[in-house]
């Protein structure tokens, strides 16, 4: 406990320098803006913006990139209350009483209840990551090459259970992104593999490029197919507040759906998108009169945000304690922190203990700033969503440019976005979502190496995964996640699951 | 094709196949694995295989079942966008981003329904002024500006 202090200290002492609240604060500021504008989730944003956190060391950088996707996720919920449009998925089901609030014309009450509850949900989930982060990461020191592999396969198994849509296709898109990490020099022998002879090819697929091709390029290209919606009808936004017996219906949603979310946060894949899904079916369920909802119940509201924001932070814990991204927004971390020099890891917070409490502590900060920065400045995300989109999405894409451009400095970077857009629509058109390929991706290398690390010390002897009991014990799982996700019965279950 | 039949994840299963059977041609003379351990063809070749019978999968499914249709591709917006981005990665270096970044921006505005030049034109050259500003002098990434007429 006296551990947990001092190293919230020393990470509140480094997240409050001038710098670095600058830092969080420009991070939600523009994380904010972009996230208001539909059609860019928090993967195409913080691909976008990471060439503003280049330059910066990596502390702050970190402490940017954190405030960008919280923005990112913030400015999503906002719109989705007031014009009825999610700017990213995990605030679909905030449209549902969010819209139908801001209709009765309670719109500011709706959007405070959403601030309170990410707040609450964000101060409870920070303590999560300081308090498990230490024990996890010690756990995380004595595990070996077999563990890891074994943990990662189970990573991609829940993966795919939790990824919306058919099994087939999610497992499809997986082994597509692991294929596709093998391409480039191997590393033991210096081999170029897959490449293609592209020189630019040897180092592998940028991750950058690829997510910013296959979300960013690739969401454009289907945006401007469908003709413009015109007209965004704002009513009035109503005092921000909500009154004592709004507190009262939504202290349990937030409170309950803040442990929902933080648990399914920690689980890879979509898991921080089904917080606010299970948060919504819940109270439903609990609610005195479910007819309510759906018609503007403010607990609809408190509880999928409160949720969507725990899930958020929590993603941060895998990433942090055991270096494995669970989903595409932590991989993107993955990118950043690379850029830096960091290997994110267990070793992260031994030995830059400043970076890792100091991003915690600035995460709690984030969430502050979002509360008091954005209720004032609502008026001006409206006013952002009457830009047209003709004149947005060339912005959008010469923000991509310029953005993969400068990681390199190279034109061929730029060239390999194009493509991978293309990759990317052709993937939507089929019907295949490209958030599992991107999870193999990053995950790939990873596995592969440590596969090919365990196999030298046991000799090339595969009984290594099983002798090991660690290792055996998740490999089992795994078999088990995926073998119960296609049986018949909890299928069919599962589909409805998703159908809520 | 029958009723039966969800065109989306047949087109889709082919499509995997293919990628996968490419991907095998692609590996096929790396070494496949030595003893004490597994080689650098061994999960390209591997992964590729699984891929391509999962595809195969996805085939038999899709004609036992009733699906979606397939979407309505586009072709013309895409290539515009895409052509766009091309168009960035050209011009950039040659001639710097003051050319680059209006030239992407109408490419790019041609794709939508109605083309207004001389907006078009003007809120290019105004964003391009804000993206040297933010990018090159707040930022100090080194993006060229105008390699030709400044030298940077």
């Amino acid at each position: 406990m006296l551990d947990l202090v001092s190293h919230l200290g020393l990470g509140f002492s480094t997240a409050l320098s001038p710098i670095n609240l600058f830092l969080a604060f420009v991070g939600c500021m523009v994380g904010t803006l972009i996230g208001v504008l539909p059609g860019v989730g928090p993967i195409a944003t913080i691909a976008m913006l990471m060439p503003l956190t280049l330059k910066v060391d990596p502390t702050g950088a970190l402490i940017m990139l954190a405030g960008i996707y919280y923005g990112a996720q913030y400015g999503g919920s906002t719109t989705a209350i007031l014009v009825n449009i999610p700017g990213e998925i995990t605030a679909v089901v905030t449209t549902l009483d969010g819209h139908a609030m801001a209709k009765k014309g309670e719109a500011g009450i709706a959007l405070g209840i959403a601030a309170i509850g990410s707040f609450f949900a964000g101060t409870v989930s920070t303590m999560i990551i300081a308090a498990i982060g230490a024990p996890l990461t010690r756990l995380a020191l004595v595990f070996g090459p077999a563990e890891y592999f074994a943990l990662m396969v189970l990573g991609l198994g829940l993966a795919i259970v939790l990824a919306r849509g058919s099994v087939l296709k999610a497992v499809i898109m997986v082994v597509f992104g692991l294929l596709l990490a093998t391409v480039g020099t191997d590393l033991e022998t210096g081999q170029e593999r897959l490449t293609l002879g592209i020189a630019e090819l040897s180092d592998g697929v940028d991750f950058a490029v690829l997510a910013m091709g296959v979300f960013g390029i690739a969401e454009i290209l289907r945006n401007i197919e469908r003709p413009e919606t015109r007209g965004v009808e704002m009513g009035r936004i109503g005092r921000l507040l909500p009154s004592r017996e709004d507190l009262r219906r939504s202290f349990g949603p937030i409170v309950r759906a803040t442990g929902i979310g933080a648990v399914l946060g920690i689980l890879p894949g979509n898991g921080a998108v089904l917080g606010p899904f299970a948060s919504y079916a819940l109270e439903k369920k609990l609610a005195a009169d479910p007819s309510r909802f759906g018609k503007g119940a403010i607990e609809g509201v408190a509880g999928p945000e409160s949720a969507n924001n725990a899930g958020a932070q929590t993603a941060f814990i895998p990433l942090l304690t055991l270096g494995i991204p669970p989903n595409a927004v932590m991989a993107l971390m993955v990118g950043a922190m690379t850029i830096h020099g960091l290997i994110p890891g267990p070793l992260i917070m031994t030995k830059h203990p400043t970076l890792f409490w100091g991003m915690i502590a600035s995460m709690w900060i984030g969430n502050l700033m979002l509360l008091v920065i954005n209720l004032p400045l609502i008026g001006v995300w409206v006013r952002l969503l009457k830009v047209p989109y003709r004149l947005m999405f060339p912005t959008i894409l010469l923000f991509c440019c310029i953005g993969i451009y400068s990681i390199n400095n190279n034109p061929a970077d730029v060239y390999f976005t194009a493509f991978f857009g293309l990759v990317g629509y052709v993937l939507i058109k089929l019907g295949l979502e490209p958030a599992p390929m991107l999870l193999g991706f990053v995950l790939g290398r990873l596995m592969e190496e440590k596969l090919r690390q365990a196999l030298a010390l046991s000799e090339g002897s595969f009984m290594t995964f099983i002798e090991r009991p660690i290792a055996g014990i998740l490999l089992v799982v795994a078999l088990a996640v995926m073998v119960i996700a296609v049986l018949p019965a909890v299928r069919k279950g599962r589909e409805e699951a998703f159908q809520e | 094709m029958s009723r039966m039949t969800s065109r989306q994840d047949f087109i889709g299963g082919l499509v995997v196949i293919a990628v996968a059977g490419f991907a095998l041609w692609l590996a096929g003379d790396l070494p496949s694995g030595t003893s004490g351990g597994i080689g650098p063809g061994t999960l390209p070749k591997g992964l590729a295989a699984l891929l391509g019978l999962l595809g195969v999968l996805l085939v038999a499914t899709s004609v036992a079942k009733e699906g979606s249709p397939l979407e309505r591709w586009s072709i013309r917006g895409p290539a515009i966008i895409l052509g766009a981005v091309v168009a960035f990665g050209l011009t950039v270096r040659p001639l710097g981003l003051v050319v680059a970044g209006p030239l992407s921006i109408l490419v790019a505005a041609l794709a939508g329904e109605e083309v207004r030049w001389r907006e078009t034109t003007l809120f290019g050259v105004l964003m391009t002024g804000f993206c040297i500003g933010l990018f090159k002098f707040a930022l100090g990434l080194p993006v060229p500006l105008a390699p030709w007429l400044l030298g940077y």
